[in-house]
C-alpha cells in the first residue's frame, strides 16, 4: 500500500520534470534563405553610423541600426560586422548634446564636451584604421558620393577621419564603398539630398553643396550607380526609402501655434506670428508653416529690434526665412521626397532587392505607434524614437528601424533573421 | 436511462467559457476528478462545489488542504528566437472547508475559505513585454457561511453569502529612462473587497444518478485607496507625483454549473461538470489615479472578455475500504478574445487531466492528495492595446494535499 502510493508520487515527479518546460517553436533564427549574410556592409549617411544628440559617440555607434541587424544576422550565417568606433577614452567623439533639465516642460540642453575624439584645432576627429563594414557617413548625400572634385572626402570630417592620409581630398565615397567583398548589403541613403535644404530653412547657399536640393533625374541616375555597383557580384541587398523630412520633431515641436501662446502670455493682444516666406514676403504664420526646432534656443524671438519692434510678431520684424520652412517649401521637400522615393522604389524593384520602407514607417511613428508595450511617437523628447536633435534615432528607434530592415529583408528572401527586442533599447535619458 | 441523460447533456449548445483568472482548485477530492464533484456529496468542499449537497453529507468535518501551484509561462516575440520564462514562483490557493450539523437532522452548516480567482506571474523587470506587465499578484480569499437543508430525502438546496477579501499588486516598466538607461517602474498595490452568495440544488434520482444546478454569482470587487508608486527619473517626479492612489474594480464572474453523478458501480463514481462562467463583465480594467498629470491620466484598458465554459470528468474508485483513487479529464474555453491576451492571464484553451487518492487511516481521520495539470495551448497575438506580439505558451502544475476530521 505504502509503496503504492511512493510509486505513484515518483510517476507523478518524473512526468513533472520532463514536461515541466513551455516551449514555443518559431522559424526564427534558422535560415539565411536565398541571401548570404557572411559579409554584410552598410551603405548611408548619420542614420547609418548611429549619430545621434546632435553628434557622433560610441554609444550611438554601437546601436546604429546596421549593428543591431548585424548581431541578429549571426544566428543565419552572418559573419563579423566592423565599425569605426571611436575609443573608450574619446567615447563621446564628435560632442553631442545631453538633456540637464526639464522644467515645466522646458528641456535644457547641454552640450557634452568631455571625452571628445577631436584630434587637432581644425577640430579633426580621431583616425580610424582598419576594415570596416558599418560605412555610414554623417552628412553623406547622393549627389556629394559622387563629388567630381574629390574634396568632400577632406571636408567632411566624418568621412576624413575613416581614410589614410594619402586618399584625403582624393576619393569620394562612390569609390569608397566599392571593392569590399560583401555578399550583401543596406543602402539608406538620400536623406541629406533634401534634408541639407530642409535644414537650412530652405535657403540654398552657394558655397555650401550641402544645402542645395539633389535635382531628382541626377538622384535616379547616381542612385542606380550605387546600385549597380553593390549588385555587381549578384549579391543581393536592401534599400530604404526617404522619410518625409516633415515628420521629424525638428519641424514639429516649435510650432506657430506655441510661439503665439508664448507671445500672448507676455502681451495678451498678440494676434499673429510673422514669417519671411521663401519668397521674401512677409505674412501672418499659418499652422502649415514650420518653424525649426533650434529657433527654441536661440532666444531671439520677441527680442524688439533697433526700432523697439518685436521679433517675429511685427511685419516689419518677421522671423527670418532662414528659420522657417513655409507651406510652399513643405510641398516643395515633400514632392522631392516622393520623387527620390519613387526612383529607389523602382529601381531596387528591378534589381530584385528587398525595400525598408520607412517613409511609410515613419508617418505611422507620427501618428504614434504601440510596439511591444512601448508607445512611440515622433515628440519631441517624449517621444521615444528620436533623439535630441530632432532628427537622428534614439537607440529604441534604431531597434524599431533595424526591425523594419529585417522584416522587409526576411520577406524578400525568405530568411529568418530573428527581429530586435526594442525593449532593451532606451529613449532620451531624462535628468535625475 | 444514463445514455440519453449523457448524450442529452452533450448536446447542448456549447457554452463558450473561459478560464481567465479562475482557480479551479477548491477541494483535493474533486481536483483529483479534474475539479468535477458538484453533484456528488463527497466532502465538505460541498460548501464550495454544492452547497446543496452539504446536506448529504454523513458526518461532520473539517479540513484544510493546500495546492501549492506552479504556473509556468513562456512567450516568445514573433519574430525572435529568443523564449522568455516566468520566475519560479509558487502561488498558495489553499482551502478550509467546516460543515456541522446535528445528526439525522434535515440542516447542516458549512463554512468555507478558498481562494477561486488568483493568478501569481512574474516575467521579471527586464523582459520583452515588461513596458505591459512585469509582474501580478492578485489573490482572492472569499469566505462562505453556508446553509443546507433536505427538502426530501433526495432533494437538497443551499445557499451561502460570500465575502471576498482581494489584493492586487501589479508592476510595470515606464518607458522613460534614468541616466543611466534603465526605465522607470510603476507598482499599483491594493486590497479590496467584495460580496456574492453562492446557492445550489442536489437532487438524487431513485436511479441514484445524482444532479446538481450551481449558481456563485459575481462578485464585483472594489479596490479603494490603492498606492500607486512610480519609480521615475527627478526631472519627471512632477508628472508622477509621489504618494498617488487609485481606484479600480475588479469584477469577478458568476460561474452556473449543472453536475451529474453516475455510481457505475458500488465502489466507483463517475462525475460530469459543464459550467459557464460568466466573464463578459470584465470589459475593462481601469485604474482612477487620485492626482492626474498630462502624463498621468486615468487609464482603460479594454479587457472585453466573453463567457468562457469548462467540461470536467472525473471518475472515483474506491480501492479498498481505505484507499480512494481518483483521476479526471477536462476542457476549458478561454474567455479572452484574440487581440486581449496580456501577459497578466496569457489564456487560451486549456486541457486538464489530474489524478488523486485518499486515505483513512481511521474512522475520524483522512488524508487526499491531487496533482492537477493544465496545459493551455499556444496562441500567437499581438495585443490590440499595447501591440505587445508574441506566442504565449503556459503549463500549469499543481500538486495538493489536505486533511480532515471527521466525527
Amino acid at each position: 500500500m505504502k509503496k503504492y502510493i511512493l510509486n505513484s508520487f515518483v510517476a507523478a515527479i518524473i512526468l513533472f520534470a520532463a514536461a515541466c518546460k513551455p516551449e514555443i517553436e518559431t522559424p526564427a533564427g534558422t535560415t539565411a534563405g536565398q541571401a548570404n549574410f557572411s559579409k554584410y556592409i552598410a551603405i548611408g549617411n548619420s542614420l547609418t553610423s548611429g549619430y545621434a544628440d546632435g553628434g557622433l559617440y560610441l554609444e550611438g555607434q554601437k546601436v546604429a541600426y546596421p549593428n543591431l541587424i548585424a548581431a541578429k544576422m549571426a544566428t543565419v550565417g552572418g559573419g563579423a560586422f566592423t565599425s569605426p568606433f571611436f575609443s573608450e577614452e574619446h567615447s563621446n567623439g564628435s560632442g553631442y548634446i545631453s538633456l540637464t533639465a526639464l522644467v515645466n516642460g522646458t528641456p535644457t540642453l547641454t552640450p557634452v564636451i568631455d571625452k571628445l575624439a577631436i584630434r587637432d584645432a581644425a577640430k579633426h576627429l580621431d583616425k580610424y584604421n582598419g576594415e570596416i563594414q558599418n560605412l555610414g557617413i554623417p552628412g553623406m548625400r547622393v549627389d556629394l558620393a559622387f563629388d567630381p572634385t574629390l574634396t568632400f572626402s577632406a571636408a567632411n570630417p566624418y568621412f576624413e577621419r575613416l581614410l589614410p592620409d594619402a586618399q584625403v581630398g582624393k576619393t569620394n565615397y562612390f569609390q569608397f564603398i566599392q571593392g569590399r567583398n560583401h555578399t550583401f548589403f543596406s543602402l539608406w541613403l538620400g536623406n541629406n539630398d533634401v534634408l541639407g535644404y530642409a535644414l537650412n530653412g530652405a535657403v540654398t547657399v552657394s558655397t555650401d553643396p550641402t544645402t542645395t536640393l539633389t535635382d531628382k533625374v541626377t538622384f535616379s541616375s547616381l542612385y542606380a550607380n550605387f546600385l549597380n555597383a553593390l549588385t555587381a557580384g549578384g549579391q543581393k541587398g536592401i534599400v530604404g526609402t526617404i522619410p518625409d523630412v516633415t515628420a521629424v520633431p525638428y519641424f514639429n515641436t516649435v510650432t506657430v501655434a506655441a510661439l503665439l501662446n508664448a507671445a500672448k502670455a507676455i502681451n495678451p493682444a498678440a494676434s499673429s506670428i510673422y514669417i519671411q516666406t521663401g519668397t521674401g514676403a512677409v505674412r501672418p504664420a499659418t499652422a502649415e508653416d514650420l518653424i525649426r526646432l533650434p529657433f527654441q534656443s536661440e532666444g531671439i524671438f520677441g527680442k524688439p529690434n533697433g526700432s523697439g519692434i518685436p521679433y517675429g510678431l511685427h511685419p516689419l520684424n518677421p522671423i527670418e526665412n532662414k528659420w522657417v520652412l513655409d507651406k510652399d517649401e513643405v510641398i516643395k521637400v515633400k514632392d522631392y521626397v516622393n520623387s527620390y522615393n519613387s526612383s529607389i522604389k523602382s529601381l531596387a524593384t528591378s534589381k530584385g532587392l528587398a525595400i525598408a520602407d520607412t517613409y511609410a514607417y515613419f508617418n505611422q511613428v507620427k501618428t504614434g505607434i504601440n510596439v511591444q508595450g512601448v508607445g512611440i511617437n515622433a515628440s519631441f523628447i517624449t517621444g521615444g524614437a528620436f533623439s535630441l536633435d530632432g532628427i537622428h534615432l534614439t537607440p529604441r528607434g534604431n531597434a524599431v528601424i533595424a526591425n523594419v530592415f529585417i522584416d522587409a529583408i526576411n520577406a524578400k528572401y525568405g530568411s529568418t533573421i530573428p527581429t530586435v527586442d526594442i525593449t532593451q533599447y532606451r529613449g532620451v535619458k531624462f535628468p535625475n | 436511462m444514463r445514455k440519453i441523460l449523457l448524450s442529452a447533456l452533450l448536446s447542448a449548445p456549447l457554452w463558450v467559457l473561459g478560464q481567465g483568472f479562475q482557480v479551479n482548485l477548491q477541494g483535493q477530492k474533486q481536483i483529483g476528478m479534474a475539479g468535477a464533484g458538484s453533484a456528488l456529496a463527497l466532502d465538505e468542499a460541498s460548501v464550495f462545489y454544492n452547497p446543496g449537497a452539504v446536506t448529504f453529507l454523513e458526518k461532520n468535518s473539517v479540513s484544510a488542504g493546500v495546492n501549492p501551484l506552479l504556473f509556468k509561462s513562456a512567450f516568445k516575440q514573433t519574430g525572435s528566437n529568443v523564449t522568455e520564462d516566468v520566475k519560479n514562483k509558487i502561488a498558495p490557493p489553499f482551502e478550509f472547508y467546516a460543515v456541522w450539523g446535528p445528526k439525522s437532522n434535515k440542516w447542516k452548516l458549512g463554512l468555507g475559505v478558498y481562494t477561486p480567482f488568483g493568478g501569481l506571474v512574474d516575467w521579471g523587470d527586464n523582459w520583452s513585454g515588461k513596458y505591459a506587465l512585469t509582474s501580478l499578484n492578485l489573490k482572492a480569499i472569499y469566505f462562505q457561511p453556508t446553509l443546507s437543508i433536505k427538502i426530501t430525502d433526495r432533494i437538497g438546496i443551499g445557499a451561502g453569502f460570500v465575502y471576498n477579501h482581494g489584493d492586487v499588486n501589479l508592476q510595470r516598466a515606464i518607458p522613460v529612462n534614468f541616466p543611466d538607461g534603465r526605465s522607470g517602474k510603476a507598482t499599483l498595490d491594493g486590497t479590496g473587497t467584495g460580496y456574492g452568495w453562492n446557492a445550489g440544488l442536489y437532487i438524487k434520482t431513485l436511479s441514484n444518478i445524482s444532479f446538481a444546478l450551481v449558481h456563485k454569482s459575481k462578485v464585483i470587487t472594489k479596490l479603494d485607496g490603492g498606492s500607486a508608486e512610480f519609480e521615475v527619473p527627478k526631472s519627471l517626479e512632477g508628472s508622477f507625483p509621489a504618494g498617488n492612489t487609485f481606484n479600480a474594480e475588479l469584477p469577478l464572474p458568476a460561474t452556473t454549473s449543472l453536475g451529474i453523478g453516475i455510481p457505475l458501480s458500488k465502489s466507483t463514481v463517475l462525475a460530469f461538470d459543464a459550467s459557464w462562467v460568466q466573464w463578459h463583465i470584465y470589459q475593462d480594467l481601469s485604474f482612477d489615479y487620485a492626482t492626474n498629470t498630462p502624463a498621468l491620466v486615468d487609464t482603460k484598458s479594454a479587457r472585453n472578455y466573453r463567457d468562457g465554459s469548462s467540461f470536467k470528468l472525473g471518475i472515483n474508485h474506491q480501492a479498498s475500504e481505505k484507499l480512494a483513487l481518483r483521476a479526471g479529464v477536462g476542457y476549458a474555453f478561454s474567455p479572452v478574445q484574440d487581440g486581449y491576451v496580456t501577459p497578466e492571464a496569457p489564456d487560451a484553451d486549456r486541457y486538464i487531466l489530474s489524478a488523486g487518492l485518499g486515505y483513512t487511516p481511521t474512522r475520524h481521520f483522512e488524508v487526499n492528495a491531487s496533482f492537477f495539470f493544465e496545459d493551455v495551448k499556444s496562441r500567437k497575438q499581438k495585443n490590440i492595446e499595447t501591440g505587445l506580439d508574441g506566442t504565449f505558451k503556459t503549463l500549469v502544475y499543481a500538486p495538493g494535499i489536505s486533511l480532515t476530521y471527521k466525527w
